[in-house]
């Protein structure tokens, strides 16, 4: 068999497929970029862009808007021209500038990010590292009422999963708070408000340490190569440019860790507990099932028996009992009573 | 919020008397005000509030004892006596629903038929033309009778048993056992329990998935009910079991190995649930498993009245209802199919022949993919209508004694062991019928899932038969 010409037109099949389908530069992505709705998923994802670039204080150059989008010279030249004929922003000093219709457009689809992450993490229960990229690809399609449709269905969320805080109807933002782990001061306990999504290899190391929302941490160790954290219980290591987008509060004193208490997964057989609280990153469907069979604040509970292979396990609470997986085990803080 | 204070809703009305338009409207402006967490408050003040109501109106003596429903659980989730416990129990309901099936289902069938001889025979005295009564009674009323015989005996055997099993309180104990495994496909233990559910028939099974809570479990659980085998397939599988593999076997082991093989086929479907499960909740239902909460339920003495209630009205009844109306058409087709000739021979025998190369490449052949499509309806009639096809009749037609149906397959219509593999394949992955497609769609209100619901297993079908028959042509193990 000569195996020629399968390789030629294997080639040549590839070759195609790139030119139709490559992400950035392919016919797919072109048609795409020019059509009515790619246009407009174009100029929302710019306002997005410079939004969080005046935010942080600064105004960018067009060629930052280029790279940061992925256009060449050309096409970002036609996306700031149209967006200024429509009066979103003004070109001052080599830098661009939201106006405040511009502003507003931009707020509304931070809102819609954060309120679609919300919904996809508590409600649709898609994996954390899925969440953000999910959220990009839906934000450009709800319109203001349906966000506000969306964010009371949610039970008017403040913050997104990561900690982000949620823009309101008026488009008002409040403030994020909490300071980077890097510039976390000694061995005072905090609890971690914000874990930040981007880039996404800084946050799915951050979800693979294991640390969560609403997690008390200790700084155990700080050094230029790594720096060490401590639940109590289990370590967590990180680079400190990893580290740097972990967002901490300082806690009350009367609410540290070491108040004896732990998750219900690993309470020790005929062990009779008290639940303290229901973890913060456990929100939406979840919460709202455990909440719903008796796993209250405060209500008696006692593992009875265990499956074959462990989990799940059958928890006796209010008279009835209950079977969880671990996961949702987890997510309920018990103390033991003697 | 005066949720402390549930007990003077009146208070404020005394004061300035709010319109319910005003009323909503103030919740709709504080509502976004609430913190985070409010809904804590609330159930938690809900089960205080139930509690003191408990206290005052119950008064128990000491603890609530539960020593008896512990021992039973011990033994029924033990890693020794759990699983074979389970599978006694499967095995005992089917045995019993099979074994006891057969005798009234044949009564029924007799009856029903004879029926239909009477009636036929008054229609030609009195002088209708042949077509009407043929029509009328060997093809809308015989895809009828047919129907009934087959389905309604196992189905009033097999639901009220589940019915028992379910009223005790064992199943959420296998939903307990068993989820470990649905786990790792990204399922809900309690499909284990719309799959047991899907043995008596998909469409219930699908109805079960009620009882999952988490939508993207119970989606996964509804596309994959099909892949257990319904009480309309059993007579299949067990017919090509006892024709091809029994008779492969020494007579002293014959009922044995046609056993095993439909136990096999059981597993493979089992097998394929839990594959396309996972399959589905990394491609398509992307999703982390969801709250998974399983209420174990005390074990109690079942209430027989409303057993044969449930069983027999919501489930069975229901369910017959709509098998037959869509097999009253089925049947029509059918008649229609096998009683227009052209140039001599029957419409059905063109459309098979039109279809054997499509056959030929999965295994099977045109007759065999003829009777799925007219089967949609209902896969009881799959079999009657094959031997219609094969022997030339006019009408379904049962089937001959297992001697002379050998000789009609395997030396005039050219069957071999692929053949009956592949159909034994096909008949446990093919779409499901169209009362389960109906039923797919009425529970989740949409169009395009119960459309992926039918054409994934029909794909998935075709697929796996199109792999042994190549890979038995290959080796040479078949023409």
């Amino acid at each position: 068999m000569n195996f020629l010409p399968v390789i030629f037109w294997g080639l040549l099949l590839a070759l195609l497929l790139a030119a139709v389908f490559h992400p950035q530069r392919g016919v797919l992505a072109r048609w795409r970029m020019n059509s009515r709705s790619g246009q407009r998923e174009l100029v929302e994802d710019a306002l997005k862009y410079l939004l969080k670039q005046e935010q942080s204080g600064r105004h960018a150059a067009p060629e930052a808007l280029a790279g940061a989008m992925h256009l060449s010279g050309s096409d970002v030249l036609r996306l700031i021209t149209r967006m200024e004929s429509q009066g979103l922003i003004i070109s001052q000093d080599g830098g661009l500038h939201l106006t405040a219709e511009g502003e507003r457009w931009a707020m509304h689809i931070v809102r819609a990010h954060r309120l679609w992450e919300s919904y996809l993490a508590t409600e649709a229960r898609l994996p954390l590292n899925q969440v953000h990229r999910e959220a990009e690809r839906r934000e450009h399609r709800l319109t203001a009422e349906q966000l506000n449709e969306l964010e009371a269905a949610l039970g008017y969320p403040r913050q997104d999963p990561h900690g982000d805080p949620i823009p309101g109807r008026d488009g008002q933002v409040a403030v994020a708070q909490g300071m980077p782990l890097t510039a976390w001061k000694g061995e005072t306990p905090g609890r971690i408000i914000h874990l930040e999504d981007e880039p996404p290899l800084a946050y799915a190391q951050i979800l693979a340490e294991g640390l969560r929302l609403g997690q008390v941490v200790r700084v155990l160790e700080a050094s230029p190569q790594r720096i060490v954290l401590s639940d109590g219980e289990n370590e967590f290591r990180l680079a400190p440019a990893v580290a740097a987008n972990v967002f901490l509060e300082p806690i009350p004193d009367t609410q540290a860790a070491g108040n004896g208490s732990m998750p219900l997964s690993e309470l020790p057989d005929d062990t009779v507990a008290e639940v303290v609280a229901l973890d913060e990153a456990c929100q939406g469907y979840t919460r709202r099932r455990l909440l719903d069979l008796g796993m209250t604040p405060g209500a008696r509970l006692q593992p009875e028996m265990r499956n074959f292979f462990g989990d799940p396990r059958a928890y006796r609470v209010r008279g009835t009992l209950i079977a969880l997986r671990k996961e949702q085990a987890d997510q309920i803080w018990v103390r033991p009573l003697n | 919020m005066t949720l402390s204070n549930p007990t003077h809703p009146s208070q404020s009305q005394t004061e300035s008397p709010l319109s319910p338009q005003d009323l909503l409207a103030r919740v709709e402006a504080l509502r976004p005000k609430l913190g985070d967490n409010f809904r804590d408050e609330i159930v938690k003040s809900l089960y205080a509030e139930a509690e003191t109501i408990a206290r005052r109106a119950v008064h128990a003596k000491g603890e609530a004892r539960y020593d008896l429903d512990q021992r039973i659980d011990r033994l029924v989730t033990s890693p020794i006596f759990g699983l074979p416990i389970m599978l006694l129990m499967l095995a005992a309901v089917f045995w019993l629903t099979i074994v006891g099936a057969n005798v009234p289902s044949k009564m029924l069938a007799d009856a029903l038929f004879w029926v239909e001889e009477q009636a036929a025979a008054l229609f030609t005295t009195i002088g209708i033309p042949w077509w009407i009564t043929g029509f009328l009674w060997h093809g809308v009323y015989r895809g009828l009778a047919w129907v009934v015989s087959v389905m309604l005996p196992p189905m009033a055997i097999f639901f009220p048993m589940f019915t028992i099993l379910e009223d005790l309180g064992y199943l959420p104990r296998v939903a307990f056992n068993l989820d470990w495994l649905f786990k790792r496909a990204g399922a809900h233990g309690k499909q284990s329990l719309t799959m047991a559910m899907g043995f008596g028939c998909n469409a219930a099974g699908v109805i079960a998935t009620r009882v999952i809570d988490s939508p993207r479990e119970r989606l996964i659980a509804i596309l994959t009910n099909n892949f257990v085998p319904c009480n309309g397939r059993f007579p299949t599988l067990i017919m090509l079991a006892t024709v091809f593999v029994a008779a492969a076997f020494p007579p002293l082991f014959a009922s044995l190995a046609a056993a095993g093989s439909v136990v096999l086929v059981v597993l493979i479907g089992v097998f394929f649930t839990l594959v396309v499960s996972w399959a589905l909740s990394r491609t398509l239902l992307k999703g982390e498993a969801s709250a998974f909460t399983l209420e174990l339920p005390p074990y109690r003495v079942p209430n027989i009245g409303r057993i044969l209630y449930t069983s027999l009205i919501d489930r069975t009844i229901f369910v017959l209802l709509r098998a037959m109306g869509t097999a009253a058409p089925a049947g029509a087709v059918i008649w229609v199919l096998g009683n227009i000739n052209v140039a001599g021979v029957s419409l059905a025998q063109h459309i098979a022949n039109f279809l054997n190369p499509l056959g030929g490449l999965i295994g099977l052949d045109g007759v065999i993919l003829l009777a799925y499509i007219i089967a949609i309806p209902a896969n009881e009639i799959v079999v009657p209508t094959m031997m219609m096809v094969y022997m030339g009749t006019g009408m379904m037609t049962d089937i001959p004694s297992l001697e002379g149906l050998r000789t009609l397959l395997v030396g005039s219509h050219g069957w071999s062991m692929l053949t009956a593999v592949n159909l034994m394949l096909f008949s446990l992955l093919h779409n499901p019928c169209a009362t389960t497609i109906l039923t797919i769609y009425k529970e989740t209100n949409s169009r395009k899932w119960a459309a992926f619901g039918a054409l994934m297993p029909l794909g998935l079908a075709f697929l796996v038969t199109f792999l042994t028959a190549s890979a038995a042509r290959l080796l040479g193990l078949a023409p």
